[in-house]
C-alpha cells in the first residue's frame, strides 16, 4: 500500500513538475527532494550533495563532451557536400536511386557523431536542395532523413549509449560495439523501403542521372576520404583496443579538428563556435544526469525499485511480455520526452526488473536505443521534427506523416532484436573473445 | 526504525549475502526495534562515499573496504600490506593485532566497528609462467593505487592505469597482462578469455567493515545493542567462512576456464617476501608509531 | 540607473567567463587523456589522470550551467508554456524560474558545506591523485552559485519586464540528441 501511495506521489510531482516547464535535470531534483523529505528521516540536503559530486566528476562521463565536441566541429565543416558528392554516383543505379544518398549519408555520418540532430541537419542541409531538383517525391525525402538520422544514437559513438551505460555502469566500449549491426540492419531495412516505394509507386518519376564511368565514380570518391579516415580511426582505436571509449573520443575531436583544417574551414570562429556548443550541449545532459542520480538514490532510500522488480516478478511475465510492456511504455514516454531524459529517468527502477528477469543489460541498451530513436520522430515532443521543421517549413502533422513509415520499420526492428539477440551481442563477444 | 545498510558489492557477492543475514538477524532479534534494510550493488551509495555517508549521519550503518581510505590515514592500509600475513590465519592474526588501534582511529570518526570480513587472498595473474621477479619485468601490470604501482616498480613490471570497468576489455585487447586481485574478481570477469597463469602468492587480504554512525550507536537501547552485537560475531564468523569456500570456489573456477592455478615457486615466493618487508617499512614510515604498535604485536603473536 | 547598467554588464560577463571556464576545462579533458595514452604506451605512469579528467568534467559542467541557461540549451517540456495565454504564461515562467531558482539555492547552500566538510576533515581522493577534495569541489560551489544567480535573475526580469532573457536556437538546443 505504502508503494502505491510513494508510485502515486513520485509520479504526480514528476508529472507536475515536467509538465508546468520547469527543466527537466532541475524538476528530477525537486521530485527526488520531495521523495525523501517524505519517505525518509535522513539528511536530504547532503546526501544530494554527495551523489551529485559522485555523478558529475566520474571519469566514464568525459567521453560525453568529446564526443559532442567531435560533432560540432563536423558539423561545421563541408563535409556533407563532400559526402553527397562521393555517394551518389555508387547510389544513382539503385532502385530508389538518389534517395538512398539520405540514408546511406546519415550511416556514415552517424559513425563519427554521436548526436541525431546533428547527423539529420548535416546531410539534411545538402541532400534536401539536391534531391528537391531532382523531382524525388518531397514526402519520402522527408521521412527517410527523420528516419535515418535517428541512426546517429544507435552507430557509434552515441550520446544516449554513454548515458545508459553511465546509468547501468555497464562498459561503453563494449555498448558501442553491440550497435554496430543492429545500426547496420536498420539502414538496410530503410534502404528496402525506398526501394520497394520505387518498385510500386505509380507517380514514381525522378530525374534520371547522366552515367558516370567507373573510373569518374572512383574520382568522385576522394571526397569520402576523410571522413572514412575519421571513422576506422575512432572506431578502429577502440576495435583493436588502443583505447578506451573515452579515449577514441579524444582522437575523434583532434582527427575532426585536422579535417576541418584540411578543408580550410577552421578558423578561430568556427573552433570557438564548436567549443563553446559542446561546453553547453554536454552541460545540458549533465544536468539531466545529476538530477537522475539523485532521484534514483531517492527512489532506492524508499525501496520502490525493488518492491517494483518484485511486482513484476511475482506477476511471472515471460521476458518476452516484460520486453512487450517495456516497448509501450518508452513508445508513450517518447512522445513527451526526449530520448535522453527518458533513459535516465527510468533506469532506476527499470534496471532493477530487467536484471531480475535476466535480461543482457548491454542487449537492454540497443533496444533502448531502438525505442529512443522512435522518441525522436513521434509527436508532440520529437527532435528530428522540430529540426526538419526548421529546415523545410513543412507542418508538423506533414512531417511526421512522412516519417511515419520509418517509425514502423522501427517497430519491427524491435521484434528482429528480440528474435535475434546475437546481432546486438555477437561483435561485442567476439571482440572479447578474439584477443 | 529502519536503518537503511548501503554495501558496495553486488547482491550476489558473498559479503552481501553475510550482510543481508546480519540484517535479518538483527531485524528478528531485536524484533523489528531496529530494522536493517541492505542495500546492496551500490544501490544507495557508491563505495567510496559510504564512509563519509555513515560519520556525517546520511545512512545509520554501512560498509566499507577501509584500505580503499588509506590516502586519508595510512593506517588503514594494515590489512594490504603486500606478502605481510600470506593466509587466512596469519590474516586473523593481524586483525587482532590491529583491532584496538583501527577502532580508536573510527572512534575519533564518529564511527563504531560492528565487524569485518576479510576478502579471499589476492593473488598474481598473468598472460604466461612466471618463475622469478625477474621473469616479470616488462610486463603491462594494472595498477589502481599508491600501492600497486609501488608493486609494480619494485618487480620491474609496467604499471598501466585500467578502470575497473574497463578491466576485462584492457586484458583482452592487451593494454593490460597482468594484475594483483583474488581468485573472485579474475572469476567475475572471465580473464580465463585473456590469462592463462594465476599464483596462489596470497598477497593480502583486505577487510570489509560494518560501521555505525557513532551517535546513532549511543542512542540505541542495551538491550538491542546486545543482539547487534550477537549477531555481528556471528556474522564474522559466517562471512569468514564464505570467504574461505568462496576462495577454493573461484579457484576451481578459473581452473575449469583453462588457467592454471598453483602456489608460487619457491624462488618467486622468497623473492616477493623481501618485496614485501621493503613495503612493509615504507608504510610504516608514513602510518607512524600507530603503525608499530600493530607490527609489533602482530610479530609478538607469531 | 548606471548603477543598474553595471550590474548587468558585470552579470552578463560572469555568465559568459564561467562558461569560458567550462571550454578550457573541456580542452583540459581532452589533453588530460592524451596524455594518459600516451603514458600508457610509453610504459611511464601518469598517476591520477582519469581523477584529473573526472575533477575537470565536474567543473566543466558546473561551469557552464549558466551560460547554457542562458542560450536555451537546458531541456524542458515547452507544450504548456506553448499553449496557454500570454498571461497564464507568465505565471507559469514565475513559477519556473522560482522554483529554478529555490532548487539552485538549495543545492549551492548545501554544496557549500559540503565542501566545507571536506576541508575540515582533510579529505583526500581515494586514487592516486590523493588530491585535497575541496579543491575541485568548490568549483561545484561557484557553478551551482552562478546558476542560482542567473535563475534569480531571469526571474527577476520575468516579474519586472514581462519576459526572460534566454535566446534560444533550435539546432544548437537539440544536439544532445
Ligand atoms: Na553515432
Ligand atoms: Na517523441
Amino acid at each position: 500500500m505504502t508503494e502505491l501511495y510513494a508510485i502515486a506521489l513520485f509520479l504526480f510531482v514528476l508529472f507536475l513538475l515536467l509538465g508546468t516547464g520547469l527543466w527537466v535535470g532541475l524538476a528530477l531534483m525537486g521530485v527526488a527532494w520531495v521523495g525523501m523529505e517524505l519517505f525518509t528521516t535522513r539528511p536530504v540536503g547532503d546526501v544530494m550533495v554527495t551523489t551529485i559530486w559522485a555523478t558529475s566528476s566520474s571519469w566514464t562521463l568525459t567521453a560525453l563532451p568529446l564526443f559532442i565536441w567531435m560533432g560540432e566541429v563536423l558539423y561545421r565543416t563541408r563535409l556533407s557536400e563532400d559526402m553527397f558528392k562521393g555517394l551518389s554516383p555508387w547510389l544513382a543505379r539503385l532502385p530508389g536511386g538518389l534517395v538512398h544518398t539520405n540514408i546511406v549519408g546519415c550511416t556514415v555520418f552517424a559513425a563519427v557523431s554521436g548526436s541525431s540532430a546533428a547527423t539529420l541537419s548535416t546531410v539534411g542541409k545538402m541532400s534536401i536542395p539536391e534531391l528537391r531538383a531532382r523531382n524525388y517525391p518531397e514526402r519520402l525525402i522527408i521521412g527517410t532523413l527523420a528516419g535515418a538520422a535517428t541512426l546517429g544514437l544507435m552507430i557509434p559513438p552515441s550520446l544516449a549509449l554513454i548515458v545508459y551505460g553511465v546509468s547501468v555502469n555497464e562498459s561503453i566500449t563494449a555498448l558501442f560495439f553491440a550497435g554496430v549491426i543492429p545500426g547496420l540492419v536498420l539502414a538496410v531495412m530503410f534502404m528496402g523501403y525506398v526501394a520497394l516505394y520505387a518498385t510500386f509507386s505509380k507517380t514514381w518519376a525522378p530525374i534520371a542521372e547522366t552515367g558516370m564511368s567507373f573510373a569518374e565514380k572512383l574520382r568522385n570518391s576522394r571526397f569520402l576520404l576523410p571522413v572514412i579516415c575519421l571513422i576506422v580511426v575512432v572506431i578502429g582505436s577502440m576495435y583493436l583496443g588502443f583505447a578506451t571509449a573515452t579515449e577514441a573520443a579524444a582522437f575523434g575531436v583532434i582527427g575532426a579538428l585536422v579535417l576541418a583544417a584540411g578543408q580550410g574551414s577552421l578558423n578561430w570562429q568556427t573552433f570557438n563556435a564548436s567549443l563553446m556548443g559542446a561546453t553547453r550541449t554536454s552541460a545540458m545532459i549533465a544536468l539531466i544526469l545529476i538530477g537522475a542520480a539523485f532521484l534514483k538514490l531517492s527512489m532506492g532510500f524508499t525501496g520502490l525499485p525493488r518492491a517494483l522488480a518484485d511486482l513484476i516478478a511475482s506477476m511471472e511475465l515471460s521476458r518476452f511480455q516484460l520486453l512487450m510492456a517495456l516497448l509501450v511504455f518508452y513508445i508513450v514516454l517518447g512522445m513527451f520526452l526526449d530520448g535522453i531524459s527518458s533513459v535516465v529517468l527510468t533506469m532506476a527502477v527499470v534496471e532493477p526488473m530487467v536484471r531480475e528477469a535476466g535480461i543482457d543489460l548491454i542487449w537492454f541498451g540497443i533496444f533502448v536505443v531502438v525505442v529512443v530513436e522512435m522518441a525522436q520522430i513521434t509527436p508532440p515532443i520529437g527532435f528530428n521534427l522540430f529540426v526538419l521543421q526548421g529546415m523545410t517549413d513543412h507542418e508538423m502533422g506533414y512531417i511526421t506523416r512522412a516519417a511515419m513509415p520509418m517509425f514502423l520499420i522501427m517497430v519491427v526492428m524491435v521484434f528482429v532484436l528480440i528474435w535475434l539477440p546475437d546481432l546486438a551481442l555477437w561483435l561485442p563477444d567476439t571482440i572479447r573473445e578474439a584477443r | 526504525e529502519t536503518w537503511d545498510m548501503p554495501m558496495a558489492y553486488s547482491a550476489t557477492n558473498f559479503h552481501s549475502a553475510t550482510g543481508a543475514e546480519f540484517a535479518n538477524c538483527v531485524t528478528t532479534g531485536t524484533m523489528g526495534e531496529v530494522e536493517i534494510v541492505t542495500h546492496p550493488g551500490g544501490a544507495l551509495f557508491a563505495g567510496a562515499d559510504i564512509k563519509r555517508a555513515i560519520q556525517t549521519g546520511q545512512v545509520p550503518i554501512g560498509e566499507r573496504l577501509l584500505s580503499g581510505h588509506a590516502n586519508e590515514n595510512a593506517i588503514f592500509g594494515f590489512d594490504s600490506i603486500p606478502f605481510l600475513s600470506p593466509s587466512f590465519d596469519d590474516h586473523a592474526k593481524l586483525w587482532e593485532a590491529a583491532k584496538p588501534e583501527i577502532e580508536s582511529v573510527l572512534a575519533d570518526q564518529n564511527l563504531h566497528l560492528l565487524y569485518s570480513v576479510p576478502w579471499p587472498p589476492q593473488g598474481l595473474y598473468f598472460n604466461k609462467e612466471v618463475n622469478s621477479v625477474a621473469d616479470m619485468a616488462g610486463i603491462k601490470f594494472r595498477s589502481y593505487n599508491n600501492a600497486t604501482a609501488r608493486l609494480a616498480e619494485l618487480t620491474g613490471m609496467a604499471p598501466v592505469t585500467i578502470e575497473a570497468a574497463e578491466l576485462s576489455q584492457a586484458f583482452a585487447t592487451g593494454v593490460a597482462e597482468s594484475m594483483i586481485s583474488s581468485g573472485a574478481t579474475g572469476y567475475d570477469q572471465k580473464v580465463w578469455e585473456s590469462l592463462t597463469h594465476f599464483y596462489q602468492v596470497d598477497a593480502w587480504l583486505p577487510r570489509n567493515y560494518i560501521m555505525v554512525n557513532a551517535e546513532v550507536w549511543a542512542d540505541t537501547s542495551d538491550a538491542s545493542k546486545a543482539v547487534i552485537e550477537g549477531c555481528a560475531a556471528l556474522a564474522e564468523y559466517a562471512g569468514l567462512y564464505r570467504s574461505k569456500e568462496y576462495t577454493n570456489f573461484t579457484y576451481e573456477g578459473l581452473r575449469a576456464g583453462g588457467m592454471m592455478v598453483q602456489p608460487p615457486s619457491e624462488q618467486l615466493e622468497s623473492e616477493l617476501r623481501a618485496v614485501g618487508e621493503t613495503m612493509t617499512t615504507e608504510w610504516l614510515e608514513q602510518a607512524g608509531a600507530a603503525g608499530q604498535t600493530i607490527i609489533d604485536n602482530y610479530h609478538a603473536m607469531q | 540607473m548606471t548603477a543598474l547598467r553595471s550590474l548587468r554588464r558585470g552579470l552578463d560577463a560572469l555568465y559568459l567567463g564561467a562558461g569560458i571556464l567550462a571550454a578550457l576545462c573541456l580542452i583540459a579533458i581532452l589533453l588530460l587523456i592524451i596524455a594518459q595514452m600516451l603514458a600508457r604506451w610509453t610504459g611511464t605512469v601518469f598517476p591520477g589522470g582519469a581523477s584529473y579528467a573526472g575533477y575537470a568534467m565536474a567543473a566543466a559542467s558546473f561551469l557552464s550551467f549558466a551560460n547554457a541557461l542562458n542560450r536555451g540549451a537546458h531541456i524542458r517540456v515547452s507544450i504548456l508554456l506553448g499553449a496557454v495565454p500570454k498571461r497564464v504564461r507568465w505565471l507559469l515562467e514565475i513559477w519556473c524560474f522560482g522554483l529554478g531558482a529555490a532548487i539552485a539555492w538549495y543545492f549551492t547552500y548545501y554544496a557549500y558545506w559540503f565542501t566545507y566538510w571536506s576541508w575540515k576533515f582533510n579529505e583526500v581522493s581515494q586514487s592516486q591523485d590523493a588530491t585535497a577534495l575541496w579543491i575541485p569541489q568548490s568549483v561545484m560551489v561557484f557553478g551551482g552559485g552562478i546558476l542560482a544567480i542567473a535563475l534569480t535573475d531571469h526571474l527577476i526580469h520575468v516579474l519586472v519586464k514581462g519576459d526572460h532573457r534566454i535566446t534560444r536556437d533550435l539546432v544548437d538546443q537539440s544536439h544532445g540528441e
